[in-house]
């Protein structure tokens, strides 16, 4: 029972990693929520939807999810946020909830405000491990995201364009002054983030076979949590945290009950927020947001 | 090399440069001196690309376009701001490849590297450490050394002694001189005016946003208004505080 809920906890866990790191770039590189995220990441799981429903394979899935939320992504950043760079930091953040309520509504539209469920069997192949039951799609969202992680983390620290981005994100302009196209960098960081929340998207749906247009709103405002906890100014506090989270939310729900799976989530981002507000793996001082 | 003809940098309301007119000819060291506010630093930022300006910057007989440091530093120019413009999250090794970041020959770009890494030993032995834990000095080195990987004709330095003790001012006044051997043209900003004067070709004395006067080092050094530009402003800012010249008896007061 524990070992199946602990596979459970890390399924979801994984999930809620993909979306933190997603809204851990933006934050990084520009110290912005970009609240559409969310919506990324439902965008994400339609796409796939569709495609699995055009009895296309996974990976297909997979790249037009990630490819789609990305392109979204750069909508966003030359309209929802590079005019609004030398404004206050609200205001980019205003015109991000404002892109994700429309995201919400252009889904109700194409594909209607009820939830879509894929036929049985398609993805519901399991293996036993002694006596725990693993999906073989849960071994599939934890596999995605192990590699997705592993790329994003040797990209950021391994690279020139991962170079840049860090320089981007300390200091801006003198990123400038060593070629760097600091408004590249920063369109790449909100099409890398898209494509992350939009693998999410897919995996999750996937996983459940269902969605509804409104599945980017609670994973949206979990994955912030998991940010705050982790630390906004630390890509790498979604990947210890992330986990941690998604296996305390199933834990709660198995030994708990349902109705109190958000009351652990939430309330561990208020301790964090009072005892610690940097986040478990955040900077205290820095005026900068390291990636 | 760089022309510099009726230079206006305007924030918000104020004009911080009021048609700034210079000249830097390849192969010179040329100084922009002058008090705090006086619109030394906005000059050399415009050059670089880093603001908005009115009037005309031409380097190398082609004019460069307002706030396009990217477009600049691949024609040439390079600065290294005020304050080191050192990345510190990252290690010694991470500046020097950011160094290299706008240059397509690899193999090159990291010999060059190596070869950086011979003529400033220390950042060799501290290679892996993080730039934020260097002296004042070594981030200093670690700075210039970065700038001059892009393999600038143009080399913009802004008050490169800033926060340096006497001695490793010195080092890095010589790194320069050594640097103008070796054909670099330099445009230098710096508070401290009697070592600058000593090994810069020329210089041009900056007053709220404008040119006061200009020409050879050697002359200007003995230029009564050169003294009164530092006192004045020592005497407006805080009475307490050490004259910028205080180190350097070869400029008197007028009179």
């Amino acid at each position: 029972m524990l070992l199946q809920q602990l596979v459970n906890g890390l399924t979801l866990g994984a999930v809620y990693t993909l979306v933190a790191l997603s809204f851990s770039l933006v934050m990084g590189l520009l110290a912005i929520l970009n609240i559409a995220i969310g919506e990324l990441f439902m965008l994400g799981g339609y796409l796939g939807f569709a495609v699995i429903a055009a009895h296309f394979p996974l990976a297909a899935a997979l790249l037009i999810g990630m490819g789609g939320a990305a392109l979204v992504a750069l909508v966003i950043d030359k309209i929802g946020y590079e005019p609004l760079r030398q404004a206050p930091p609200i205001t980019p953040l205003l015109s991000t909830i404002g892109f994700s309520i429309i995201l919400q509504n252009v889904v109700t539209n194409v594909w209607g405000s009820d939830p879509l469920q894929l036929p049985s069997g398609l993805f519901d192949r399991r293996v036993h491990i002694g006596s725990v039951q693993i999906g073989v799609m849960q071994l599939v969202v934890i596999g995605v995201t192990v590699v997705l992680v592993a790329s994003v983390a040797l990209l950021i620290q391994k690279t020139a364009v991962g170079r840049a981005l860090r320089a981007v994100s300390e200091n801006r302009e003198v990123a400038r002054l060593l070629g760097v196209s600091a408004d590249r960098i920063t369109l790449f960081a909100f099409m890398l983030s898209g494509a992350l929340a939009g693998a999410a998207g897919v995996l999750i749906s996937l996983h459940y076979a269902a969605i509804t247009p409104y599945i980017g709103v609670d994973t949206g405002l979990k994955a912030i949590a998991v940010m705050v906890i982790g630390g906004t100014t630390s890509v790498w506090g979604a990947l210890i945290v992330g986990p941690l989270i998604g296996i305390a939310e199933v834990m709660t729900i198995a030994f708990g009950g349902s109705q109190m799976r958000d009351f652990v989530v939430y309330g561990l981002m208020i301790v964090t927020l009072l005892l610690r507000p940097q986040g478990l793996l955040g900077a205290r001082s820095d005026s900068g947001q390291p990636v | 090399m760089l022309t510099v003809r009726g230079l206006e940098v305007l924030y918000g309301p104020i004009r911080a440069v009021r048609g700034v007119d210079l000249d830097v000819n390849a192969g010179e060291i040329v100084a922009l001196i002058g008090a705090n506010g006086a619109g030394k630093t906005t000059t050399i930022r415009a050059i670089a690309g880093l603001t908005a300006f009115r009037g005309e910057i031409a380097y190398c007989g082609r004019k460069l376009r307002p706030n396009a440091a990217e477009r600049n530093l691949r024609a040439g120019i390079a600065l290294v701001p005020e304050g080191r413009g050192i990345l510190g999250r990252m290690s010694v090794g991470e500046n020097l490849l950011m160094g290299v970041y706008c240059r397509s020959d690899r193999a090159a770009a990291l010999a060059d590297i190596d070869r950086m890494y011979a003529r400033f030993p220390i950042l060799d032995q501290r290679r892996r450490a993080l730039a934020s834990v260097l002296s004042g000095g070594e981030q200093q080195l670690l700075a210039i050394a970065r700038a001059l990987l892009s393999r600038p004709r143009l080399l913009l330095l802004d008050e490169p002694s800033l926060g340096l003790a006497p001695k490793t001012s010195d080092i890095v006044f010589d790194l320069i001189a050594a640097l103008r051997r070796d054909g670099l043209t330099v445009l230098l900003v710096e508070q401290k005016a009697r070592q600058t004067l000593k090994f810069a070709d020329r210089a041009y004395l900056l007053e709220n946003g404008r040119v006061i006067t200009s020409g050879a080092a050697a002359t200007l050094a003995n230029d009564p208004r050169v003294a009164r530009a530092f006192l004045g402003e020592t005497s407006a800012a805080s009475p307490a505080a050490p004259s910028p010249l205080a180190d350097q008896p070869v400029i008197r007061p007028h009179g």
